[in-house]
């Protein structure tokens, strides 16, 4: 809810013009009334309409500016004849009758050529800029025709209004890492994949695995949903990095390298992960000296040791990894283990450090007789570590000694229990049951039907509404499992159906392996006492969530310790911030935001997609390309990656299902 | 074979279009189906041979039961849809759109080299936009001058055409776009390379924006004639179009100003658009050169012929062979012969199966035996088509790396010199270990010693396990192998293996055509292996020699003067039209003298051998256009011959060694003969170029002159250190050796010794 004087925002006409206060209507959306701070915004203008806080608005000069955005948006545009030439003739009409020399005429043709742009515009942006422009013609004619019938300039037009724009898209919004998605697209539409990758690669160093294994959240907020099914957006990310990768390509930075700069400035980053590599890259590229601490002899975190082969090829995640380390400014120091002590001795020495440790503790599953040193307990962590690390670096020994023939029981629901289920598969596990307390479709939601599918495909036996009760031990190795029924029963008052035990209904399970997967903890040892870092109530380290510093001065956190465990791409979106905030506060000791980022942060809380708006001048009913997938009998009893990726038929055809939904929004303050 | 795609293409569909009622498959545009069922959609960005660029928004349509203009040439039609092309809606915006394009433009027509076949022209009149709403602030931008082309931004209307020709086609990957809203443009990210390939995107240009800069301000587009033709210079017997007009005030004959092609559909490569100036000038008829020629004639015993020669004189030939005896010798055709037949000994067929089309829709490419980029850029293109649009692996099998190709090849595979028989072999034995192979090449594969095999190629068996592990599941294979193959000691045995891949692997094999009309020669002919007695040249030297390309004892017609067929790469047999006049004698006229009877030339088109796949066709009848789809409809194609099938397999030959400094013969991409040498646009001066390591292990430095000889023939070059080269092979090319160029025909790599010339200066 935000007080406006008037606005037309999504469909909403609010006008409170000359009405006393307590008439005021107020608006339903979350829109940047307060800019950042004490800063108060004076009008918000965008794709969808105009919003106005201020009574002493110049919409003549709101206008013009919002035009003259657009027009610097186009310079990383100009792809079709009526943005290029109509943006730019939008913008010298609306400054000619804003510096007082308009007349009646151009009035018409700013309506004639907004008509041409919105009908025939190659994107959104094209399309969607003349909305809130003729809208403010429109309830603001009065200061139009002033301007023009008085001949001179409107009277904020010397004004020293400070015009804050940046360009979004409902998929980059709904992104954690927020990626210009509708660049990367087009980069494969356009057969350039070098752009594609440079694109993904502004906010997103890891293409090769945000390709693969991202469980791509943007998918949710994709127009295309409007018209037919939402476009394949991240395997569609895969392609430029394949790319590079097939033709041995020099890396494709999306921002020149700084040399490195020398001036004793330094970062620390704890942690290889998404986070670490991140945060690492993001100041690297900027030439600020990086060096981090890695506990393992092996890089990449739980992508490396946590997510199969077969989901994540490590030639391929590797590759992402080398592209960050072979920065000149980065170092990293494997077999390092960071404890409070050393932690300790890093803060001092370094000017900021990074905590992006992730969640390796696998939390209980909370039942009777549960004990994690019987023999058969396995936690998931550490089953995927050995599977992992024997895998993809011939380090330790084949978990198919352990597993092989033998019947291994997994609860869990998540990414991580469906990657434990399927790596037994593939070690010969004789008979692999995946108990969960809900249903197939919380599943689904919880991972991706693919994941499931497959995982059913293999032979996994999924048994769901069903929890541990006890766990029958002999001699301290793991015999059964008491297993009880629960079924969902709608709460008459409609509330969430709660979890029932159905009476009557428990079994048994024998098993060699019990895996718990529910969830993960960070391992927090490493955080000295004495510091009393603020936790959140679940035990991950507490930021704002916007500058990404914990309660002590310079100590940053990003990722799954921050967070809990989540995504690779949440990761990745912490940590990029984090590093940006990072770049300032090495210097000045101020922990600050960009305008962009303020702007990232508002148009997140006022949401860019709309699920219920109607799609125009788009053919519906193509269907969305599915990549092909290796066979259940070509995969089962192998690492080789089932994922196949798109075909070039597939890519550019789903490429060019692409809306390119760049929308354009700006702040007046 | 079930190609896999999750899309559903190629469905059957029926769309309704301006009342039309259409069939056709899902996968295609809207605009596509219209124009199969001849409906106009206005367009100025879209190029077919290319995929949608959509940047002009003219093709906007209407579907019933959908809000908005939906954009035809991306939009694929769905089944059922219901479509208006124009209405007044519709002509209101897209007459907006040409406004919007006339903003600005500079009012040069009558100066620019467009006008008169410029698009925007045409659609100005055609939307009748007779008056200008719109108006934007002026801006300044110099014409840029990038070599063989030169860019004015202010006339670029920024439809993107040269960008994709540059990306899908030619795979140059030279020009981009600088993102800049209205002051958008188009840029050129290797001006130092100087690529050649640059005149293709320019002959898309719908405007003035990109021209040819030597043809700029030379001629206007209506004072031009266009003789339709088929390029001799590569064997791909690309259509093209002479452009001419008279010379001069004074002098009218009738001279090339340049080429043009059916860019909509085909593309040229640099010596099909800038190699036109070749034609004999100056013959005039001379009876008493002539008398002499028929005497030599009459006295020799050889013919030594070079590949271009038409299919009609390679018949003249082979016709005085069968009446006179003469031996017939033209050794790259030869070799190629010899190499096809022990092909279509396992095949059963006297041609190979392969073709560009389907070429640049495989999924997954081998290339051995050539250096793609500059000895075929017409199968390069395909394959970078294939690289761009299927996202094929291509792996290439080569002795030398090649930077030009690095954005398509996904891996290289470097083998020794020489070692290309135990390469195929290699290649079948991992690659058709699951096909259904006869006993005898099942035995012959699984006797390799892979072991010693590897260890003597350097290719290692990983190497191949990778490749194969590259293919699975991807569907559609072609294997393209070229000229190192053919006059390879080993050659029919190579053959023979490498057609295993097209007779039991499914592959899309082209063994590519030496240059020139190799291949119609190759199969007019009955070639011999030695020279006996007295030798007629012809554009080769010999005791007597005919020149169409001077300093001969008769002239003769170059191949743009002379009426006459070529069969090409595709194994089709096309038209040549004569361009500019020629004053002097020609083959038929000998061959009259002789005894033959023929009053022109192009009588023994319908003659060619129909046991050769020939067809029995006049040359005035023979179509040569493209349809509105695209389908070439140019002459005939070849019809395939069965021949004997012999599938046993000899082992393994040893390896000779090539140790040391090697010379490759290798003309740049740019050229092919003698002929492309004489072209001023495309005039450059031949190298011997070599890597640093080379100079070293040669003992050459840069600047050296040295000589060496090759088959007879005596080099004499400058060597150059390049730094993109690795490796002890040298590119020596051998296009400018003039009537020697024809004699070097033995395996491209050759150990050579070098003898440092003395590079004192002469006077002080």
């Amino acid at each position: 809810m935000s007080h406006v004087v008037f606005s037309t925002w999504r469909d909403e006409f609010i006008d409170n013009r000359g009405k006393p206060q307590e008439e005021w209507q107020e608006t339903a959306f979350k829109l940047p009334e307060t800019y950042h701070g004490d800063t108060k915004s004076k009008a918000f203008i965008g794709w969808d309409g105009v919003a106005i806080f201020d009574e002493d608005i110049d919409a003549v000069v709101l206008a013009t500016r919002y035009a003259a955005q657009y027009q610097e948006y186009s310079e990383a545009c100009g792809r079709c004849a009526p943005g290029r030439w109509g943006g730019r003739i939008l913008y010298d009409l609306l400054d000619k009758i804003a510096r007082g020399e308009g007349s009646h005429d151009d009035v018409a043709h700013l309506k004639e050529i907004s008509e041409t742009m919105m009908v025939t515009s190659k994107c959104e942006i094209g399309k969607t800029v003349p909305k809130p422009i003729l809208d403010l013609m429109t309830y603001y004619k009065d200061q139009f025709d002033a301007c023009i019938d008085e001949q001179k300039p409107s009277k904020h037009y010397e004004a020293d209004i400070n015009y804050i724009a940046k360009v979004t898209a409902p998929c980059t919004d709904m992104c954690p890492a927020h990626v210009d998605i509708p660049a990367y697209i087009e980069g494969v539409r356009d057969m350039i994949f070098t752009e594609s990758l440079e694109a993904t690669r502004q906010t997103m160093p890891l293409a090769h695995t945000c390709g693969r294994v991202c469980p791509h959240p943007c998918e949710d907020a994709c127009r295309r949903m409007n018209l037919d099914e939402p476009i394949s957006i991240m395997e569609l990310k895969r392609v430029g990095a394949d790319y590079e990768t097939d033709h041995a390509l020099p890396w494709h930075h999306p921002f020149p390298v700084q040399p490195p700069r020398n001036d004793g400035k330094k970062v620390a980053i704890i942690g290889a992960g998404p986070a670490g590599l991140t945060a690492a890259y993001y100041l690297g590229v900027q030439g600020i000296h990086v060096d981090i601490f890695e506990e393992l002899p092996v890089n990449g975190g739980e992508v490396a040791v946590g997510v199969p082969q077969y989901r994540m090829p490590v030639e391929k995640y590797n590759k992402d990894i080398e592209f960050v380390l072979e920065l000149p400014t980065v170092n990293i120091y494997n077999n390092h283990r960071v404890d409070a002590e050393r932690l300790k001795e890093i803060d001092a020495e370094y000017d900021a450090t990074l905590l992006a440790f992730g969640t390796r503790l696998s939390k209980k599953i909370r039942c009777e007789n549960e004990d994690p040193s019987y023999e058969g307990y396995w936690g998931a962590i550490a089953m995927l570590d050995q599977v992992n690390l024997w895998h993809k670096y011939g380090i330790g020994e084949s978990p198919a000694k352990k597993l092989k023939d033998s019947t291994l029981v997994c609860v869990g629901g998540g990414f991580t229990s469906m990657d434990v289920v399927r790596c037994a598969i593939r070690e010969g596990a004789k008979k692999v049951i995946m108990l969960y307390r809900r249903d197939e479709k919380t599943i689904i939601r919880n991972t991706t039907y693919e994941e499931y599918h497959e995982a059913v495909e293999e032979g996994v036996e999924f048994i769901f509404h069903s929890a541990i009760e006890r766990i029958v031990d002999e001699n301290g190795k793991i015999k059964k499992l008491i297993v009880n029924r629960y079924e969902l029963v709608p709460d008459p008052d409609g509330g969430r159906p709660q979890l029932v035990k159905i009476e009557g209904e428990d079994f048994e399970i024998e098993c060699d392996w019990l895996v718990p997967a529910v969830s993960q903890a960070a391992d927090l040892q490493i955080l000295p006492e004495e510091w009393n870092v603020e936790l959140t109530s679940w035990n991950t380290i507490l930021t704002n969530g916007r500058d990404f510093m914990s309660s002590r001065p310079g100590l940053f956190a990003a990722g799954d310790c921050e967070y809990g465990p989540m995504t690779i791409v949440n990761a990745v979106g912490q940590a990029r911030r984090a590093a940006s905030v990072i770049s300032r506060y090495i210097y000045d000791g101020e922990v600050s935001l960009t305008d962009d980022e303020i702007m990232e942060d508002h148009l997140n809380k006022l949401k860019v997609y709309d699920k219920s708006e109607k799609i125009t001048g788009w053919m519906p009913g193509l269907p969305r390309a599915v990549s092909e997938k290796l066979s259940v009998e070509e995969r089962k009893d192998n690492q080789k990656e089932v994922n196949l990726g798109f075909t070039g038929d597939e890519a550019i055809a789903e490429a060019e299902r692409c809306m390119r939904c760049y929308y354009i929004s700006m702040v007046a303050v | 074979m079930g190609v896999h795609n999750s899309i559903g293409l190629g469905k059957e569909i029926t769309i309704t279009i301006d009342g039309k009622e259409c069939k056709s498959t899902y996968g295609k545009t809207i605009l596509q189906i219209a124009r199969e069922n001849g409906i106009y959609i206005p367009t100025m960005c879209y190029l077919t041979k290319v995929k949608p660029i959509a940047s002009c928004r003219m093709c906007i349509v209407n579907v019933e039961g959908v809000e908005g203009a939906i954009l035809s040439c991306q939009e694929k039609a769905v089944d059922g849809a219901v479509i208006t092309t124009n209405n007044e809606g519709l002509f209101l915006e897209r007459q907006n759109i040409m406004k919007l394009y006339n903003v600005n433009h500079p009012l040069e027509c009558g100066v620019c080299d467009q006008s008169g076949e410029c698009d925007l022209q045409n659609k100005t009149l055609e939307f009748e936009v007779d008056n200008q709403t719109f108006t934007a602030r002026e801006q300044f931008r110099p014409i840029e001058n990038w070599g063989h082309v030169s860019y004015d931004a202010s006339l670029c209307i920024m439809c993107e055409k040269c960008v994709r020709v540059s990306t899908e086609i030619t795979g140059d990957e030279a020009l981009q776009i600088k993102f800049g809203g209205y002051s958008s443009e188009i840029i050129n990210v290797k001006p130092e390379k100087n690529y050649a390939t640059l005149g293709e995107a320019a002959a898309v240009c719908p405007v003035g924006a990109l021209v040819d800069t030597n043809f700029k301000y030379i001629a206007n587009a209506w004072e031009l004639t266009q003789v339709p033709s088929s390029c001799p210079h590569c064997g791909g017997g690309c259509q093209l179009y002479y452009e001419v007009k008279p010379a001069g005030i004074e002098n009218r004959r009738e001279t090339i100003y340049r080429v043009g092609n059916n860019y909509e559909f085909s593309t040229l490569c640099p010596a099909g658009r800038y190699a036109f100036d070749y034609d004999n000038t100056t013959a005039v008829k001379d009876p008493e050169a002539f008398n002499r020629a028929i005497e030599a004639f009459k006295k020799a015993k050889t013919i030594r012929f070079s590949s271009m020669t038409s299919n009609e004189e390679a018949l003249i030939l082979q016709k005085l062979k069968e009446k006179y005896g003469y031996r017939l010798l033209s050794p790259e055709a030869k070799a190629y012969r010899d190499f096809m037949d022990a092909y279509g000994s396992v095949t059963g067929s006297h041609l190979y199966g392969g073709d560009l089309k389907t070429l640049g829709k495989s999924q997954g490419i081998i290339i051995l035996g050539t250096r793609l980029n500059d000895d075929h850029p017409t199968v390069k293109y395909h394959v970078n088509m294939a690289s761009k649009w299927e996202r094929a692996r291509v792996a290439y099998i080569h002795p030398m790396e090649d930077p030009e190709m690095q954005t398509i090849v996904t891996q290289f595979i470097k083998n020794e010199v020489g070692s290309e028989e135990g390469v195929a072999a290699l290649l079948a034995e991992v690659l058709l270990r699951d096909a259904a192979l006869p006993e005898s090449a099942r035995a012959f594969l699984s006797d390799l010693d892979i072991g010693q095999l590897s260890a003597e190629s350097n290719v290692g068996e990983e190497e191949l396990e990778a490749l194969k592990a590259s293919l699975h599941k991807r569907h559609g294979f072609s294997l393209i192998v070229g000229t190192d193959l053919y006059a390879h000691p080993r050659a029919k045995e190579i053959a023979k293996i490498i057609a295993l891949f097209e007779k039991y692997g499914g592959y899309n094999v082209i063994c590519v055509p030496p240059a020139g009309n190799a291949m119609g020669i190759s199969l007019i002919c009955d070639l011999d292996d030695e020279a006996e007695g007295s030798v007629i040249g012809y554009n080769v030297s010999g005791d007597f020699t005919l020149s169409a390309m001077g300093g001969g004892d008769l002239d003769m017609p170059a191949m743009n003067q002379q009426e006459g067929t070529l069969t090409t790469l595709e194994k089709r047999v096309v038209p040549m039209h004569v361009a500019t006049p020629y004053e002097g004698y020609i083959l038929n006229d000998i061959a009259n003298a002789l005894g033959l009877d023929a009053e022109y030339t192009i009588d023994y088109t319908a003659q060619l051998p129909e046991a050769r796949g020939y067809k029995a066709v006049d040359f005035d009848t023979l179509p040569d256009y493209f349809d509105i789809t695209g389908e070439a409809h140019r002459g005939y194609l070849l019809d395939p011959k069965s021949v004997p099938v012999d599938e046993s397999f000899d082992e393994v030959a040893e390896l000779e060694d090539f140790d040391g400094t090697i010379v490759y013969q290798c003309n740049p991409q740019e050229h092919f003969s003698p002929f492309t040498a004489m072209s001023k646009e495309l005039a450059s001066k031949p190298l011997l170029r070599g890597s640093a390591q080379f100079a070293t292990a040669a003992k050459l430095q840069d600047g050296d002159t040295v000589s060496f000889e090759i088959d007879g023939v005596r080099f004499e070059r400058v060597f150059k250190i390049d730094t993109s080269m690795k490796g002890t092979i040298a590119l020596n090319p051998i296009y400018d050796m003039g009537l020697s160029w024809a004699l070097l025909s033995s395996y491209r790599f050759s150990q050579v010794k070098f003898e440092r010339m003395n590079n004192e200066k002469v006077g002080s």
